[in-house]
């Protein structure tokens, strides 16, 4: 490029630095956002898949009535790798200690720090339970008696979140494993009582999981084994919970951060299309003077590429450190070997790459426009300017007042700003409702999901299933029966199939009315029934995800549920459906705490302190957070552009109207007011922009999570978001208004001395041209 | 004395001084119409924008209607300019997108005794044009209208920048004409600038200005219609 025209591309861009830093910073935060975002993703991916992988974590876990005899055999006949593992718990004055025989075949532990077991009465410990007990590595712990060596901490495939039962839902305090060798675990003299022999299995073969963990319980059955804590990985919290998290952050940043980025690069594209446009004189007098259309393109491509690239690039710098706290706060929760951060390169490029190639080539695209037209149209700028579009000679105003007619002519003056603005705060009104809905969503899905359906508070869930001849239900608690299911066709919706007594009370079960149902009838919720498309009077089809027995009922009635998917049907029928005795039951819901053995129970749920489970939705509100400052940004960022450049494109008018005699604040009124119903407007659109977006997310979500949070939308967060999106408005109006003050009289009359210099005749106003730096003095001192 | 300039100095300082106007004075009486002639550089725009309260003088008082009006702060400039002094600009300075009545609302908006619109319009003979945009107008038209939207604040000074520089000499006979109906009509003292020498005889009094200095300063015996102006 020739070299004055380079300095050309500084000037310019200190000329209009606000804008162009907005328009950075636009990029940079969607750079940021998207490389933060899939980092995390990544990252955590890397870390949880990795230790799956690499440690061969198990896709089930169970237990069995007596030892399985031939493992080798099974494991051939099932192709699944079996690990038969030892567990032993010790209490310990302030906690509890589950000891753990390490797997060698399936959930092989790592070690994350210290060593691994070498000698006799080493230990290996999670470093949490380190960390709360005060317990460093080289230091030693007692247990019943016994004194061992901690050697290091590891971390195990099927304890990757630390809960003691496997149907608890939060951590028991104090609780925590350890790994010691067998021979250890059986040195202790209770053990052979106590200790509990737990397979993992794991398949060889990666896919059809569902249909050879059906196989392997087939093969368990006929071999008269009886299986109890039979649970896939799916539904495994040790197991699950991290993968539930990445599913989350994908599905929920992911496209968020995609849309985002996009947007981002649309509003930076259309700005520079507008910059360069409103450039068209200069361009026709550099075409005139003999510039070719390559160097033209080359200098006007100088700045969006400039800028895309400073912006992606310093977005994705930004984000690298951004991804360590989240991915800390993480492994806050669960146990993973911490394998660093991992950056897709193509993401890394993407960042980058993409707004370069979208901003630059809508720049390429205005400036080639622009330049088919003749050097002589070009430099007619001023004739460009004085043309009306459509709308604007269709108006009719006569009856309104001159600043009602002002404003609304300012609006019309052009459509494509017009569109912009309203469309970009649409967009930032959409994302900040989004962000506040899926909040809320999330608040309702707590607040009357399934905790606040328990009227009966506590689930003890049992290991194998009981029944009321052997062991009765005491008064204020009630039997249920359980199985997971799938409709038939669609593995991914799974939901409980639960059988109820008909006069149960343990759960909240009303209709979409709030009105009680019967329990005598089968009873669908309302999600379930929304994924499935199914109404009263329809039949659901459906598969025993256990034994892979399919089933179908007619469903009578509708649940009132926020993102729970289950069928609800009569106790009796569900068992003879099932083929179970008659009152079999895994799971008693109790008024009341029950003295039950603890060595039946799988894990019981305590639902009478609600906010406990509050911990479980720190990612949401870490998303929702992210999302609504997002929103703001975006928000500023739109509407100081869009105003900043309303300014520009109306100097002359501004400046006039101060020649006049119109006051500041009189000018501000007309000009930066003029906006306000094209901001109501927009933010109104955002909403149903909104209800759609969040429509196919949230099915997106429902697909990979299996829940489908219901989108509500709160009317107290509508306002919230209206008076913030005005807020933005009117601080950009007021961070705007000192550039408007900043315009002086002089402007309008240079202008008039501008249009002359390509006039011959015109030519003896050249002073003005010659001796810039009085102009520049000039207009420091009309400034008023 | 209604124009009374005395003394006015202004320069400029940019590594280098310039003196745009030194100890400039000039008179003229309400009602008459005035001229200042003078090359480019003379200082003629400066000595506008400082009568019309747009600049400031370094030196000097101008005094417009017994006020002197370089003693006046921001706030006071603002409302000279609002209602007493009127602008015409060489090309027009019309808001594209607003309609021919519109332009000279924008004027009569912040007005607080002006004119009323369709009587100016009528005054400059565009009644018929008031619904349109100024690209659908000729460069005469506009000009009226431009003198329309000056004089409907009924302002007691007029200050025209070379109001004729970018018209034929048909129109510019036309708008000439038109300003000394308004000077006439409104009894509005008219300031003009310009560089075409036949445009003094229309004027009661005429200043030359060269190198920022009053060089000569003349009344007019006899005023010329702008119809029989020749150049």
């Amino acid at each position: 490029m020739v070299m004055v025209l380079r300095k050309r591309v500084w000037r310019m861009i200190k000329k209009n630095k606000g804008r162009y830093i907005g328009i950075v910073i636009l990029i940079l935060v969607g750079s940021l956002y998207f490389t933060a975002a899939t980092g995390i993703s990544t990252t955590l991916e890397n870390m949880v898949v990795g230790f799956a992988e690499e440690y061969r974590q198990e896709d089930l876990t169970f237990s069995t009535d007596k030892p399985i005899q031939d493992i080798a055999a099974l494991e051939e006949e099932s192709g699944a790798l079996i690990e038969a593992y030892r567990q032993y718990d010790v209490k310990l004055p302030n906690g509890e200690l589950r000891l753990l025989s390490p797997g060698t075949k399936v959930n092989i532990p790592a070690v994350t720090s210290g060593r691994g077991l070498e000698n006799p009465g080493d230990i290996l410990l999670d470093p949490h339970f380190c960390q709360t007990q005060g317990l460093t590595i080289g230091g030693q712990i007692e247990l019943n008696g016994k004194t061992f060596r901690i050697v290091g901490t590891m971390a195990v495939p099927n304890y990757v979140y630390i809960i003691k039962n496997l149907r608890d839902v939060l951590p028991t305090s104090g609780f925590g494993i350890g790994i010691v060798s067998g021979a250890d675990l059986s040195a202790f003299p209770e053990a052979s009582n106590e200790a509990v022999t737990v397979y993992g299995a794991r398949f060889q073969d990666r896919k059809n999981i569902d249909a050879q963990t059906t196989k392997l319980h087939g093969l368990l059955s006929q071999k008269g084994y009886s299986l109890s804590e039979w649970l896939d990985s799916e539904n495994n919290k040790r197991v699950s919970m991290p993968w539930g998290n990445i599913s989350s952050m994908k599905s929920m940043s992911f496209p968020v951060a995609t849309a985002f980025f996009l947007l981002s690069c649309l509003i930076v594209g259309v700005m520079i299309m507008r910059t360069v446009k409103s450039d068209g004189v200069v361009i026709g007098t550099l075409y005139a003077q003999g510039y070719r259309r390559r160097e033209l393109t080359r200098h006007y491509m100088t700045i969006p590429v400039l800028l895309s690239a400073v912006g992606g690039l310093a977005g994705t710098l930004l984000a690298l450190p951004c991804v360590r706290p989240v991915v800390n706060s993480m492994l806050a929760s669960y146990i993973l070997p911490d394998k660093g951060n991992t950056f897709s390169p193509l993401n890394l490029a993407l960042a980058v790459l993409v707004p370069v190639a979208l901003i630059g080539l809508s720049s390429f695209l205005a400036i080639r426009r622009i330049l088919r037209k003749t050097a002589v149209d070009l430099m007619k700028g001023d004739e460009q300017k004085a043309k009306v579009n459509f709308i604007e000679r269709a108006l009719r105003l006569d009856r309104l007042q001159f600043n009602t007619k002002f404003r609304i002519r300012e609006q019309v003056r052009s459509i494509p700003r017009l569109l912009f603005l309203v469309l970009g705060v649409s967009a930032a009104s959409m994302i900040l409702l989004f962000g506040f809905t899926y909040n809320y969503s999330m608040d309702v899905v707590m607040d009357k999901g399934s905790i606040t359906r328990y009227q009966y508070p506590l689930e003890y869930n049992f290991k194998e299933i009981q029944n009321l001849q052997e062991r009765a239900v005491p008064k204020g608690a009630e039997p249920y029966n359980a199985l997971r299911c799938y409709p038939e066709g669609r593995e991914s919706v799974e939901f409980y199939l639960v059988g109820m007594e008909p006069d149960s009370i343990g759960f909240k079960v009303n209709d979409m009315q709030g009105n009680a149902l019967s329990r005598d009838q089968v009873n669908i919720s309302s999600p379930l029934a929304s994924r499935l498309k199914l109404t009263e009077g329809d039949t659901i089809r459906f598969v025993n995800k256990l034994d892979g027995k399919s089933y179908s009922l007619a469903i009578d009635g509708i649940v009132e549920a926020y993102g729970e998917q289950f069928v609800y049907m009569p106790f009796d029928e569900f068992n003879r459906m099932t083929g179970q005795p008659v009152g079999s039951y895994s799971t008693v819901l109790s008024s009341h705490e029950i003295d039950f053995d603890e060595s039946l129970l799988s894990g019981v749920m305590d639902a009478r302190n609600p906010e406990a489970y509050e911990d479980l939705n720190a990612l949401t509100t870490l998303i929702v957070t992210s999302v609504t400052a997002l929103a703001v940004l975006i928000a500023v960022i739109i509407l100081f552009l869009v105003t900043s450049l309303m300014i520009d494109e109306n100097r002359n008018t501004i400046s006039l109207l101060k020649i006049f005699g119109y006051r500041g604040k009189e000018v501000t009124n007309l000009i930066l007011n003029s906006s306000t119903p094209a901001v109501f407007v927009g933010f109104w659109l955002g909403l149903p922009f909104m209800l759609a977006f969040g429509n196919v997310l949230y099915g997106y979500v429902a697909e990979i999570t299996n829940m489908l949070i219901p989108m509500t939308v709160n009317p107290l967060y509508v306002l919230i978001s209206f008076a913030l999106i005005f807020a933005v408005y009117e601080i950009t109006k007021r961070l705007c208004g000192r550039k408007l003050a900043k315009i002086s009289m002089s402007e309008a009359l240079s202008e008039l001395l501008g249009r002359s210099q390509y006039t011959p005749t015109n030519l003896k106003k050249s002073y003005h041209f010659f001796v810039p730096s009085i102009n520049r003095q000039r207009k420091s001192m009309y400034n008023n | 004395m209604f124009l009374s300039v005395s003394n006015l100095t202004k320069s400029y300082h940019t590594g280098i001084v310039t003196h745009v106007l030194k100890d400039v004075d000039l008179k003229m009486e309400r009602g008459q119409i005035g001229v200042i002639l003078g090359p480019s550089g003379s200082g003629k725009s400066t000595l506008m924008n400082i009568i019309g309260g747009v600049d400031r003088a370094d030196g000097g008082t101008v005094e417009v209607g017994g006020e002197r009006i370089t003693d006046f702060n921001d706030n006071q400039l603002v409302e000279y300019r609002r209602e007493r002094v009127g602008f015409v600009f060489q090309f027009y300075n019309l808001m594209p997108n607003l309609m021919v009545a519109e332009n000279i609302e924008v004027v009569s908006n912040i007005s607080k005794k002006p004119l009323k619109t369709d009587e100016v319009l009528s005054a400059v003979g565009l009644s018929d044009k008031k619904n349109r945009f100024p690209r659908e107008l000729s460069g005469g038209e506009q000009q009226r209208v431009s003198i329309a939207r000056a004089i409907v604040k009924n302002p007691k000074l007029l200050l025209c920048d070379e109001p004729t520089g970018a018209l034929d000499l048909e129109t510019s006979r036309g708008v000439l004409s038109l300003l000394q109906k308004v000077n006439a009509q409104f009894g509005t003292t008219i300031l003009m600038i310009t560089h075409n020498v036949a445009i003094a005889g229309m004027a009661h009094v005429v200043f030359r200005l060269r190198s920022g200095e009053v060089e000569e300063a003349a009344h007019n015996s006899e005023i010329i219609p702008a119809e029989r102006i020749e150049w």
